[in-house]
């Protein structure tokens, strides 16, 4: 495969999105597509302004974003701990080895009702249902970084009075499992979006609720425009995320 | 407090920094390597030479505490310095951790010893600059070649002061050009060192050329483990030595003794 150059990539890139774009707007414009099912595309701006400026954007953006870092953040908190400790101590891997073969096919959606019956119709059980999600892909991605450690490492660390195991845990474990556990911290940020959505169908105030109010109104244009919002806040995190990644693994060649 | 005349006569009964006796080491069922005396005298140096798979690494190990015998002792008198480590080690791959800058993966060792963080960094600069690479210490590993790296191994051995330093074939993997050369830095180094050394390579010219003692392994057959073959002594002068007379002649010798099996000497 021949490789192009970045601003040439980058350029044909922004022609592939404008012609999908263009492409919808003349269909629909040419009758081709039903007007009451898709929404046109230039109207899109004008009502991505209005919901902001009845408020109602910043008031969704704002309580979608608290469920998705308090479930991420513990989510991710639990996923790495249980994953690097399962990897460093082989009975607490043992004894936990079949209750997550169990649990682990579960997706998080079935703990909808679990959730609201422990928590409510409230921002707790939205957290709690996110957080499942990227609690598993926390687990298994730092699980096996640690488990590929190269175990010279530890020799060394060893041979060089490092003998307690939160000295290897911080000095070897960790840092050389970085790169494997920062892959499943980023893969669970995204996880997290597809969650949040759905965890808040049911009623508990955000993006979700929002959605699906919109969509019983046939405002399919609201649906888009929030649509658009879990896309740019999902890039924006993963952007931040990627700078403090570049940073973390600056040893990396 | 002591006073001189309470002080132990050191000069005519030299303490060892290292005393092996008759270790035996294995692996599950099998014995790989048996019988093995060694007493290693302070800034002595001792080469293990041996065929490939005779246990030299294991022994090794096994001096090192890193893995314990099947049979017999190892000890190394602790010292009573706070400030260094009794043995340290420079590995066969130099295994830097890259993820710490040159200075502090020689700074490794020194965590836990009673040191300051400006004399931890003292100390790591030291041995860097004796190894040609203080200019290097914020340098990350993976941008330095493999003797770089391996130099950066022995700075990281060096800062801990050890009274035995273990070398596992630290130079094999290096080409001939960048090995003679630190050949000649290991030579030039034990003059300001007052560690021991235990050196073990399957090179018997680079064993003799540095070492002052050289453990013969060998013997081994399908049903016995293998064992000490010899020690010998090379008594040439430490310059020039591959110029001296009596140099190929230790090789061969050395060679000999590896090439026989233990049935050869048998009476
Ligand atoms: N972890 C292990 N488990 C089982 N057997 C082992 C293990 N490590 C080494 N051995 C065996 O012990 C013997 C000695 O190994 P060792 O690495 O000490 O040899 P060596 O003399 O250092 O060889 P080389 O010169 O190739 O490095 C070999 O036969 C090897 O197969
Ligand atoms: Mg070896």
């Amino acid at each position: 495969m021949s490789r192009l150059s970045r601003p040439r990539r980058l350029s044909i890139s922004a022609l592939g999105l404008a012609g999908f774009i263009a492409l919808w707007e003349a269909s629909l414009r040419a009758g081709l597509l039903p007007g009451n099912l898709v929404p046109l595309p230039s109207t899109i701006p004008g009502v991505f302004w209005a919901e902001i400026a009845d408020g109602i954007w910043f008031e969704v953006v704002r309580s979608s974003l608290s469920h998705y870092a308090v479930g991420v953040a513990i989510g991710s908190l639990l996923g790495i701990t249980v994953g690097v400790g399962a990897a460093l101590v082989p009975t607490f891997n043992a004894l936990h080895a079949w209750l997550a073969r169990l649990l682990r096919p579960i997706p998080p959606l079935a703990w909808i009702p679990f959730a609201i019956i422990w928590f409510g119709v409230n921002p707790t059980a939205a957290a709690f249902i996110i957080s499942i999600g990227v609690f598993w892909i926390n687990y298994f991605t730092s699980y096996s970084a640690v488990r590929a450690v190269d175990p010279g490492y530890d020799e060394v660390a060893i041979a060089f009075g490092q003998q307690r195991f939160v000295d290897r845990l911080a000095k070897v474990s960790l840092p050389a499992a970085a790169p494997g556990i920062l892959g499943g911290l980023r893969a669970g940020l995204g996880q997290g979006w597809m969650t949040v959505v759905a965890a808040e169908l049911f009623g508990i105030p955000g993006i979700g609720q929002r959605m699906m109010e919109a969509s019983g109104l046939l405002a399919t244009d609201i649906v888009v425009v929030y649509m658009l919002t879990i896309a740019g806040l999902y890039a924006l995190f993963d952007a931040l995320f990627m700078v403090v990644q570049r940073r973390m693994l600056r040893w990396q060649p | 407090m002591a006073t001189l005349s309470d002080t132990p006569p050191q000069d005519d009964a030299p303490t060892a920094v290292l005393r092996a006796k008759g270790v035996s080491l294995g692996f599950s069922g099998t014995t790989i390597l048996q019988g093995v005396d060694l007493d290693v005298q302070p800034r002595e140096f001792v080469a293990v030479v041996g065929a490939s798979g005779v246990g030299k690494s294991t022994l090794l190990r096994a001096l090192a505490g890193l893995i314990s015998p099947r049979k017999g002792k190892v000890e190394i008198p602790a010292g009573n310095s706070p400030d260094t480590r009794a043995w340290s080690m420079v590995f066969q791959a130099p295994r830097l951790f890259p993820w710490r800058r040159v200075r502090a993966n020689v700074e490794l060792g020194l965590e836990g010893l009673s040191l300051s963080k400006a004399q931890r960094r003292e100390r790591a600069l030291e041995p860097l600059a004796l190894v040609g690479l203080d200019e290097y210490a914020e340098r990350w590993p993976h941008t330095l070649s493999g003797g770089q790296q391996q130099r950066v191994g022995i700075a990281r051995a060096l800062a801990v002061r050890p009274r035995v330093l273990f070398m596992d074939e630290p130079f094999s993997a290096l080409d001939a050009i960048t090995r003679r050369r630190l050949q000649n830095e290991l030579v030039d180094l034990r003059r300001r060192s007052d560690a021991a050394i235990v050196f073990v390579t399957h090179d018997i010219e680079e064993a003799v050329l540095l070492a002052d003692r050289v453990l013969v392994l060998g013997g081994g057959t399908d049903d016995a483990p293998a064992g000490m073959r010899d020690v010998i002594e090379v008594a040439l002068p430490q310059e020039e030595r591959r110029e001296q007379a009596g140099f190929t002649e230790c090789v061969q010798r050395i060679e000999g003794l590896i090439g026989t099996s233990a049935a050869d000497d048998a009476p």
